[in-house]
């Protein structure tokens, strides 16, 4: 008998302990800076509190805090992400079951639609439309679900069509202004005069690759976008007839050219555009530091993102990046609201750019950094943002949608796959998990 | 009374390994198992229906997950010859050298030691087209080879990364195992004008059996569990030349949040190793009963 409670004792303290791992709003004291009368409001970001990016997430808190001294109390809370995604989304995926959820947490742009329309995330305190246009169009329309503010950005992200300025005078190119962008056609003209340039260099006229992950849609969604097509439906839930549809087998058959015409290489050559030997690369904003810190032997240019045959001067161009957002777990949507626009008003956007090279999401930060007025390619970048900035598909399946999207490219262009086959597959693989959305 | 005092320090020690075994092991795979049969989904656990074998179809008819099937056993069918035999013939290799032994040891076991993600990353560079293996096929005037950026070449790419970073613990358990065979077996061969391969036939290997199933089994196993090299190296491509089992089950339940669907696929991924591993087993209880007949027999 005494051994079966002494067993019974072991398993019920070892088991207590682990369960004590759970979350519990802490007291008035407990933590510091939180004191009595204070209304207490959790924030996870997705990064580390000892990198820049983290630096300036505790300084935004800081100064919430500072600011509503006495009424609020903002606790922030670092889980770092890994590369594959894992990490942070696999705490909020726990969270969700334990029902342990922050009042504020950060949410990458696309997933915000999948977080609104599970209950992850609930709508903001309405903003004042003077609120709303200190922003960027490109950050409400990608915190906008279903007719309703879910969240708001910190920084932005483009991606630039970098030219080597030099290669480009060799073949007599010039650079078009942002409202006359090279069409597909005028394009592979282009790069067919900059070939001998850049091959008497043992390189490629573009540096171009279709890499697994996020960046493959980023960086090429906006050809199908500028040539007069999309890849789900406006409310996310359809994409058969959209994005297996002929216009887009052509987009995709664009993509095969520049391969089979040499333009671009098979497989990845390390820094064949930081090395001098490409005339063109698209790449995000952080090629700019790149270039100007490691590389300032290249002549950099930034030209307008290049755009279909068919397009009509719509908003095409990659924006999108992560954001910050209410949890449906807060009893304080006002308090959560007000801490959201503090993480993401102008002076946390600036600190960001200064540090990260992130660009920011308010007009404010853009106007302060001198960087975006002494600077052309800052300016060019800032400009294809504000003026053609498009976000990616908001639909619930975004997972999918991106995966398919990279499939589709790397089968087709790489391997020499048909393109009306491959699309076709992708849609069958969303289709199956749109189920889920079309059932509710 | 001394045996119930023991029978309190037992439970005392077996105890915390029995708590967490149980928390971190026996309760996941029970629910690993009960949610296999729903359509449980990560963002949205309030939803989730019994789904009965819907899931078991699911999969059967997913082509990603036939690609990932057909990519890891053709991992395993490249990786087990390699690593074991590799390790048989390093093991061999460094049982004669008289000099040196020590260094040769420390020198294939350091891979083993290193972070798999370290060596990924390492193995990116080489295989790079621009990388140290291309620099070295060009000096013999072959053109420069895609290796991981080709659907063709990537998984057997991998799987030489795989075998030459694993190599040096199966070189080790053979090399005891070569130490431990009888001289006197070796010195009666000698007599008898015994040549080097009969020596190997008919002592060496009849010798190693045991041991050359144990480090089979080894190997399959954790070619099966193979994650890492693909996550860091290729991300699964090109076209998904490289998506493993395991990679699948992790992109279906994280990336696409499917709990549900990620645990029948573990499901089957379990089920078919451990057919796969029952199966060796009784292969091997057999090996070494005639092993230990025949044995019996020549006394």
């Amino acid at each position: 008998m005494r051994t079966k409670i002494l067993f019974c004792f072991i398993f019920s303290v070892l088991a207590a302990s682990l369960t004590g791992c759970g979350q519990s709003e802490p007291e008035p004291g407990d933590v510091t800076g939180y004191d009595q009368g204070e209304k207490y409001l959790s924030i996870w970001v997705h990064c580390i509190e000892d990198t820049n990016e983290g630096k300036c997430y505790r300084d935004a808190v800081d100064r919430f805090n500072e600011q509503f001294d006495g009424t609020y109390f903002a606790d922030i809370e670092f889980i770092p992400r890994n590369d594959s995604g894992g990490g942070y989304s696999d705490k909020i995926n726990a969270s969700v079951m334990s029902g342990g959820l922050p009042d504020v947490l950060t949410v990458d742009g696309p997933n915000i639609a999948t977080y609104a329309s599970n209950g992850i995330i609930q709508p903001l305190a309405p903003l004042t439309e003077e609120e709303k246009s200190r922003y960027l169009a490109t950050i409400i329309d990608q915190g906008t679900y279903d007719g309703k503010l879910y969240a708001l950005g910190a920084m932005e992200s483009t991606v630039g069509l970098y030219c080597n300025k030099d290669i480009l005078k060799k073949a007599g190119v010039e650079i078009p202004d942002a409202e006359h962008p090279w069409t597909f056609s005028q394009f592979l003209e282009i790069l067919e005069k900059v070939k001998p340039v850049t091959d008497s260099l043992k390189g490629y006229a573009l540096d171009m690759t279709f890499p697994i992950g996020e960046e493959t849609i980023f960086n090429y969604a906006p050809f199908f976008w500028s040539n007069g097509q999309d890849i789900t439906s406006k409310d996310g839930l359809k994409v058969d007839g959209i994005f297996n549809n002929a216009d887009n087998v052509e987009t995709i058959e664009y993509f095969k050219t520049l391969l089979a015409d040499g333009y671009m290489s098979k497989v990845p050559v390390s820094n064949l555009f930081e090395s001098g030997r490409a005339a063109f690369k698209f790449c995000g904003p952080w090629e700019l530091n790149t270039i100007y810190t490691s590389y300032p032997d290249v002549n950099l240019g930034v030209a307008p993102y290049i755009v279909g045959d068919h397009w009509d001067g719509g908003r095409y161009a990659p924006s999108g990046s992560w954001a910050f957002a209410a949890s449906t777990k807060t009893d304080d949507i006002k308090g959560a609201t007000e801490l959201v626009k503090c993480m993401t008003n102008a002076e946390s956007g600036i600190a960001l750019w200064k540090t990260t090279k992130n660009l920011p999401s308010t007009f404010e930060a853009f106007e302060q950094c001198e960087e975006f007025k002494s600077d052309e390619n800052c300016r060019a970048l800032y400009e294809q943002l504000r003026e053609k900035g498009h976000p990616r598909p908001k639909t619930p399946v975004y997972p999918q949608v991106s995966t398919s999207f990279q499939q589709v490219l790397e089968n087709c262009v790489l391997s020499g796959a048909d393109p009306q086959t491959e699309l076709d597959k992708a849609v069958e693989r969303i289709n199956a998990k749109l189920k889920r959305y079309m059932v509710k | 009374m001394k045996k119930k005092s023991e029978s309190i320090l037992g439970m005392a020690f077996f105890g915390p390994a029995l708590v967490l075994l149980t928390v971190f092991l026996f309760l996941p795979m029970i629910l690993t198992l009960i949610f296999s049969f729903t359509d449980f989904f990560a963002l949205n656990p309030a939803l989730t229906h019994f789904v009965g074998l819907d899931n078991f179809f699911q999969i059967f008819h997913d082509e990603d997950f036939r690609q990932a099937f057909i990519n890891t056993v053709c991992f395993v069918i490249i990786i087990v010859p390699l690593q074991g035999l590799g390790s048989l013939g390093l093991a061999l290799l460094i049982n004669k050298v008289t000099h040196c032994k020590r260094y040769f040891k420390v020198a294939f076991f350091i891979p083993v030691v290193m972070s798999l993600a370290v060596v990924s990353t390492l193995w990116v560079q080489i295989y790079g087209p621009e990388g140290i293996l291309n620099s070295i096929l060009a000096n013999f005037g072959i053109p420069a080879q895609p290796f991981i950026n080709s659907s063709s070449q990537a998984l057997p790419a991998i799987a030489i990364m795989s075998a030459w970073q694993g190599v040096g613990y199966q070189m080790i358990i053979f090399l005891g195992g070569l130490q431990a065979i009888n001289p006197a077996l070796y010195e009666a061969a000698e007599m008898d004008h015994a040549t080097s391969w009969q020596k190997f036939k008919d002592i060496t290997l009849p010798e190693l059996k045991p041991l050359c199933i144990f480090v089979f089994i080894t190997i399959t196993i954790g070619a099966f569990r193979m994650l890492v090299q693909p996550m860091v190296m290729t991300g699964g491509g090109p076209s998904h030349s490289t998506y493993t089992m395991v990679y699948d089950i992790y992109e279906t339940g994280t990336v696409n949040w499917e709990i549900g669907l990620a645990s029948t696929m573990a499901i089957v991924f379990a089920v078919f190793v451990m057919i796969l591993t029952v199966i060796q087993t009784i292969l091997t209880r057999d090996k070494e009963e005639k092993h230990e007949n025949k044995k019996a027999k020549n006394l």
